[in-house]
């Protein structure tokens, strides 16, 4: 199990530099890995492409339909309001749900070649990420048809887009590298999204929900931080709050940085988990 | 300057059966098996399932690393030719070629260099640009070991392959194999074949539950080993 040497005298001495995928190939093979999957994905149904603006157009539709004219809920601010925060929170569960058995799940390449392991989550992110970018300019139509006043500060959903991105590397990285050693973890990662998603304020302004006193520590949140930081930018024209922005890419950063060098370090025993 | 591709020096390998907390007495998978590999020679291993044959390709080709011992490796890469390795069931057997030989730690320039080549020798030209669901078992099979053997690796190892596709297909792919063999090409066969190991290896390695029972020339080991088998199945009748 453990790579370790049973006793120092037999310390074994190996050379694993340059075999399998190698460092100089590595990027090449991601890109050509994430250009195929997204074709791969896109040929298994008749409608191909289209889907990554279809699927979402339905979403908004079923929304609009439903908190528009179903639930009278007031006007279309609420369905703007909801998209603010949902359009984000399904990015990082869907990728999240992707990455968890990613390693896992890919035990037939584990097993014939030595490839570095954040590979496999990586690719979910990216792949997920690709996708996302139709979603996200849905979202921009869907605000300026319905008259959500633009405003220059648009323009800092970017750096907000971005901080996202990194949280979601961080977080599909630590799920990816914990199944292989606990596969009933699992099971417990749709349970913790759906807890995530009703504590970041998807579906309700934490400003009228949850008690003034209680703000500060609903917003430690890191989802709810961010949608927020959407909702400021996007339907009220503000700046976001740039210190949270900051403290959570900082955050994301310093997790992958472990994460990744707890793959590197561990990589030969992750292939005896998965090959196992 | 050592002509030796390949070195092991008492190498064992373990494995657990349970994850977060290691056995105390883990299964071994090789128990201090030492030998050498000259440059250009084809090794045969032989031995029963589960004996550690596909472990020990896993060694050389750094996916699993030793528990104690030593590996000194004289090369930069060691293919492991495994049937459709990374393959996708809905991209076509272009796309799937230029992935697996990438996969292999080939560049994406060699492997469309290589391309046509691949293509000839897997005999898939009018179905080449078709998803490989349509692919039969057999054209598959084509379709992956002429991506491994076009291109060049310095070590190759292959596990059971041959004994897969068509009747002609297999010829031709012990012929392309005989022909590597003849050149300057260093390969480690996995087979239970006997007549496909007599023919194309000069040395056989026998391994027996993780344990290095001979290693020599093919036909003495081969005896040894057939002859180990008959007594076993003996013991069992």
């Amino acid at each position: 199990m453990s790579d370790r040497p049973s006793s120092f005298s037999d310390a074994p001495t190996y050379q694993t530099r340059g075999l399998g995928i190698t460092q100089s190939n590595i990027y090449e093979v991601f890109k050509t890995k994430l250009m195929l999957n997204l074709k791969a994905e896109a040929s298994r149904t008749y409608l191909g492409y289209l889907w990554w603006v279809l699927e979402p157009t339905l979403y908004v539709c079923v929304l609009y339909l439903v908190f528009n004219y179903l639930i009278d809920r007031g006007t279309q601010d609420f369905v703007a309001f909801l998209l603010c925060g949902t359009i984000p929170f399904l990015w990082f569960s869907k990728t999240i749900a992707n990455a968890t058995a990613s390693i896992l799940d890919s035990h037939v390449l584990i097993s014939s070649l030595r490839i570095p392991k954040p590979f496999f989550p990586l690719l979910i992110v990216f792949q997920d990420s690709v996708k996302q970018t139709f979603v996200f300019t849905l979202l921009f139509l869907f605000l300026l048809l319905y008259g959500t006043p633009v405003s220059v500060n648009w323009w800092y959903v970017l750096p907000v887009i971005f901080v996202q991105l990194g949280m979601i590397i961080a977080a599909a990285l630590s799920v990816a590298a914990i199944t292989p050693w606990f596969p009933d973890f699992k099971f417990v990662v749709p349970t913790g999204l759906l807890l995530l998603m009703l504590s970041s304020g998807v579906f309700y302004s934490y400003q009228t929900l949850i008690p003034e006193a209680r703000w500060d520590t609903f917003l430690l949140n890191p989802m709810a931080n961010l949608i927020d930081n959407y909702r400021r930018v996007l339907l009220d024209g503000v700046q976001p709050d740039w210190l949270a922005l900051l403290s959570i890419a900082a955050f994301s950063v310093v997790v992958s940085i472990i994460v990744l060098s707890l793959l590197r370090r561990y990589d030969a025993t992750y292939n005896r988990l998965v090959i196992q | 300057m050592t002509s030796h591709i390949l070195d092991l020096e008492a190498v064992s390998l373990n494995f657990s059966r349970r994850r977060l907390i290691p056995d105390k007495t883990p299964f071994p998978a090789l128990k201090k098996v030492s030998f050498s590999m000259v440059k250009g020679e084809t090794l045969g291993v032989v031995g029963r399932n589960g004996c550690g044959k596909s472990s020990l390709l896993r060694l050389l080709t750094g996916i699993y690393t030793p528990d104690s011992g030593r590996i000194v490796r004289n090369y930069k890469n060691a293919s492991l030719l495994s049937l459709s390795l990374g393959f996708d069931r809905e991209l076509s057997g272009r796309d799937n070629a230029i992935l697996s030989g990438m996969l292999l730690g080939h560049s994406r320039d060699n492997v469309i260099r290589h391309l046509d080549e691949i293509i000839a020798f897997s005999e898939l030209a009018a179905f080449i640009d078709a998803p490989i669901k349509t692919y039969s078992t057999g054209m598959r099979t084509r379709l992956g070991f002429s991506v491994a053997i076009t291109l060049q690796v310095d070590l190759l190892l292959i596990d059971e392959v041959l004994g897969v596709g068509d009747v002609r297909f297999r010829e031709k792919a012990i012929q392309a194999m005989s022909e590597k063999i003849t050149g300057h090409q260093s390969v480690v066969f996995v087979s239970h074949a006997k007549t496909q190991v007599s023919k194309l290896c000069d040395r056989v390695l026998w391994l027996e539950k993780g344990q290095l029972m001979e290693i020599g020339p093919t036909q003495q080991v081969l005896a040894c080993y057939y002859a180990f088998l008959d007594e076993s199945k003996e013991l069992i009748v």
